[in-house]
């Protein structure tokens, strides 16, 4: 194809291209703009150097990670984490949608479409100062609640034989609204003939289901499946850093975690700055293999 | 011809805004601290910001006060001060990475906090003082060698590769000034009397084991919630105080003369797994490393800690409404109790110095501006008018001694909140910048304190210090430590000992907390300490060296 046309055939579609441009622009300015800032993982970062006239200091701080003795554990419990956030968080979403496509009252629908949408605005503090409250080992209402049926309070944050419990729970309760939106619209895109030809045939309610609702949103679960991937290796910052405390430590240190507290907290730039680039290169390894395997495997894929 | 006209002029306008939004995005909050010393509305007036980086210190609800006016009068500067929420490390290393700087900076004289205005002071991003320093006698006095500690001295305000960055304040000016916190246990009276313990009975470690486990014991509740023995306050503060009773200070004479580090001696572990201890048999409060603030003093409030460990001053506030409904319920001292390796009829050995440095930035266009007002603040007039108010309004001299107005005193001591002090221009953080602690020998001491408090603080003296105090002057190996050419690579591992500390009290064995600081004295060794500590014992030969320490 000559750029000419290309070049025409953008134009000719100016008004989609134009509802991008906030997306574009802002993938650039927080995606591609940082990216210089990169080279402070190979150099001694000074205030003075900052990012670009720092002297190098090769891979000095790479090294440092993998000599630190417990960048095994972080590593393990960043992937134990997101592996069981990916593997239980994500089909929940989907599973949200199918039923809320099951629902023929559209006012309740909506009402419990919107409810489920709130958590996803609430900041991680103020999730994480409710569970505080909620859960307190005493006076905690639902300690309470057990105490009422007998049963002994239990300490349900920072405690490790809780602590999975507690942050996959809260992050499926978080994001399991937002997340299914994007279902709820590839769902609301199925050809209603296709419903109404197996429903001819026969078909029942989880027949439709299994038939026509699933194999019509395979194609966006299987790219969201894959851009999940990327985020392996981050467990998700806030919740850690507010959820995971001394007792939890063993169980809870992850990289998100270690490259804010190294990096500000301790004002080591150049060290967090190779811990992260560390964590985004294996996610882009993670994504691209993926990517070919969902190719291979179903013909749906990012690139 | 004028479609394609109005579609530039649109495209124009949509440029201008994006760019106008994006330009907003990009210099927020840098405004007016970039320019520094840039004149006022009044071409005579000076503005200079200062950034005061105590978290959680705040100033009055307006810009200007009765105090910023007066200084403003004296001395033709206006000042703007910011604050710090959040950790006070994070917030310096911010500032200099992001190049927002304020003109003056006032921070801790400690910790990560000191170590990132030393690394900024290395790298250019503060003005050097050493000609000008002589010249404002009020400054210059407060860094002087006699008036700071040694081990400081050479780490830092002394001078650094030569040159005088830092001013030191808050050091006690003379034994008068000595400000003791009187960190300890404190037992709710009430709770003492029930389990018919006298709190001062408890002496030793098994003493105190045995004094939170009859409140255990006890099954006192409060609103139907159980009474937690042993709590604190925010991220664990300061619970783990209990130490002295295991060790003297962070650094051990090995027994042949030479120094070691706490973590790697016996008496760290007896104290880690007496804390696991009080953990696992729920004598303390397994919230009390993660707890903020509020949640701790909503527990104290609703009458649920048996036993705080802290300051005085903290506790006081914070237990001052439930006593109040509650009479006879006040915290009083638990002890004395054992200092480990020290005779019982020493006085009590406290590491009292000055607490704060300010230096000025490279963005400061008029350090002259900044130092005389730095140095009218460290004068005694200046002294007086931060931490009193404005002379003749507030306060008056009677018999040679600054005195309270009955009418603010009464208007201060009603407001719970401080904001009506902040709003007359007194404890808004411009204290920590007034040279030398002069409280006592050239102020009339807190004169907006009440009476109540000084008696329970004169009451809890005279029980935990017997033999009186004494401040510590000999050095500090941990000053020492940072100057050793390990240090890049052993600040990480010896940073995280209070982290691992905390994991192994939690651990679910004996053995599994002491494999977990095993684990980290390992990497400790492996992070160049056996020759950081070549170098420490080197360099502190000869020389009298901190044995015994008390909180402070």
């Amino acid at each position: 194809m000559s750029s000419s046309t290309l070049w025409k055939r953008i134009w000719k579609h100016k008004l989609f291209y134009l509802f991008m441009l906030p997306g574009i622009i802002w993938f650039f300015l927080f995606s591609y703009v940082p990216l210089y800032g990169i080279q402070v993982a190979f150099r001694d970062y000074t205030f003075v150097g900052g990012f670009t006239g720092s002297p190098w200091a090769g891979l000095k701080y790479f090294k440092q990670f993998f000599d630190y003795y417990q960048s095994t554990d972080i590593i393990r419990n960043t992937i134990i984490i997101s592996l069981m956030k990916l593997i239980i968080g994500f089909p929940m979403p989907i599973i949200l949608a199918i039923l809320l496509n099951e629902i023929r009252n559209l006012k309740f629908k909506k009402t419990v479409q919107t409810l489920s949408y709130l958590p996803y605005f609430i900041s991680w503090i103020v999730v994480v100062t409710l569970m505080q409250r909620l859960f307190a080992t005493y006076g905690g209402p639902v300690n309470d609640l057990l105490s009422s049926m007998g049963v002994e309070p239990i300490q349900f944050l920072y405690n490790t034989s809780w602590f999975y419990e507690v942050i996959i729970g809260s992050d499926v309760w978080k994001n399991i609204g937002w997340n299914s939106i994007i279902y709820m619209a590839a769902i609301a895109g199925i050809d209603q003939q296709l419903y109404e030809a197996a429903k001819i045939d026969g078909a029942g309610r989880f027949r439709l289901i299994w038939h026509v609702t699933l194999p019509g949103i395979r194609n966006v679960a299987v790219i969201l499946f894959i851009l999940a991937t990327g985020s392996l290796m981050s467990a998700g910052f806030e919740q850690l850093l507010l959820l995971n405390g001394p007792s939890t430590a063993a169980i809870g240190s992850v990289l998100d975690v270690h490259v804010i507290t190294q990096g500000i907290q301790q004002g080591r730039l150049s060290y967090a700055a190779a811990v992260g680039l560390f964590q985004s290169l294996i996610a882009l390894v993670l994504i691209v293999t993926v990517n070919r395997i969902a190719r291979k495997v179903s013909d749906v894929s990012l690139f | 011809m004028r479609k394609k006209r109005f579609k530039l002029a649109a495209s124009l306008m949509a440029f201008t805004l994006i760019s106008g939004m994006l330009y907003g995005c990009s210099s927020s909050g840098s405004g007016d601290s970039a320019d520094g010393g840039d004149k006022g509305a009044d071409s005579k007036t000076v503005t200079l910001t200062v950034l005061n980086n105590w978290n959680g210190s705040s100033g009055s609800d307006s810009e200007s006060n009765p105090v910023l006016k007066a200084i403003e009068e004296k001395t033709g500067i206006k000042v703007k001060i910011d604050y710090t929420k959040g950790s006070e490390a994070e917030k310096v290393n911010t500032i200099f990475a992001t190049q927002d700087l304020p003109d003056i900076y006032t921070g801790p004289a400690w910790g990560g906090e000191l170590d990132g205005i030393i690394k900024a002071a290395k790298e250019g991003q503060l003005v050097d003082l050493t000609d000008k320093i002589d010249q404002y006698p009020n400054l210059a006095k407060a860094i002087a060698k006699e008036n700071v500690p040694p081990a400081l001295y050479e780490k830092a305000i002394g001078g650094i590769d030569g040159k005088k960055y830092m001013m030191y304040q808050n050091q006690p000016a003379t034994d008068k000034d000595v400000n003791d916190w009187l960190y300890g246990f404190y037992v709710r009276k009430d709770i003492a009397d029930k389990i018919g313990v006298d709190p001062q009975s408890v002496k030793t470690k098994d003493d105190f084991y045995n004094f939170l486990k009859k409140i255990k014991d006890a099954n006192l509740s409060e609103n139907g919630a159980p009474v937690i023995p042993l709590g604190g306050f925010h991220d664990g503060w300061a619970v783990g105080i209990g130490n002295t009773m295991f060790y003297g200070a962070d650094y051990q004479d090995k027994g042949d003369g030479t120094l070691e580090h706490v973590f790697f001696t016996k008496a760290y572990e007896d104290y880690t797994l007496y804390y696991r201890k009080l953990i696992s048999e729920g004598l303390l409060d397994p919230d009390a490393f993660t707890q903020t603030d509020p949640i701790a003093n909503e527990k104290i409030k609703q009458g649920r800690i048996a036993v705080l460990s802290a300051h005085y001053p903290a506790i006081l506030d914070a237990s001052k409404e439930y006593v109040k409904a509650h009479p006879g319920s006040d915290y009083v001292p638990v002890g004395p109790l054992e200092r480990a390796g020290a005779e019982p009829n020493r006085p009590v050995d406290l590491n009292i110095q000055g607490n704060n440095v300010t230096v000025i930035t490279k963005k400061a266009k008029n350090v002259d501006a900044a130092l005389k007002l730095l140095d009218f603040l460290a004068s005694d007039e200046g002294f007086m008018l931060v931490h009193y108010g404005i002379q003749g309004t507030q306060w008056d001299m009677v018999d040679g001694k600054p005195t309270a107005k009955q009418e603010w005193f009464d208007k201060f001591t009603a407001d719970t909140t401080g904001k009506a002090k902040k709003n007359e221009g007194i404890s808004i953080g411009l204290e920590n910048m007034t040279g030398m602690d002069r409280i006592n020998s050239v102020g009339g001491g807190d004169i907006w304190a009440d009476q109540d408090r000084l008696k329970a603080m004169d009451n809890a003296r005279k029980i935990l210090r017997p033999n009186g105090i004494s401040v510590i002057s000999a050095f500090n190996p941990g000053d020492v430590i940072t100057k050793s050419p390990q240090w890049e690579t052993l600040k990480p591992s010896m940073d995280q000992i209070n982290d691992v500390w905390k994991q192994a009290i939690f651990a679910k064995s004996d053995d599994a907390a002491l494999k977990v600081i095993n684990d980290l004295r390992e990497q400790i060794k492996n992070t160049g300490y056996d020759d950081a500590m070549k170098y420490v014992n080197e360099e502190l030969k000869g020389k009298e060296v901190v044995k015994l320490s008390m909180p402070n």
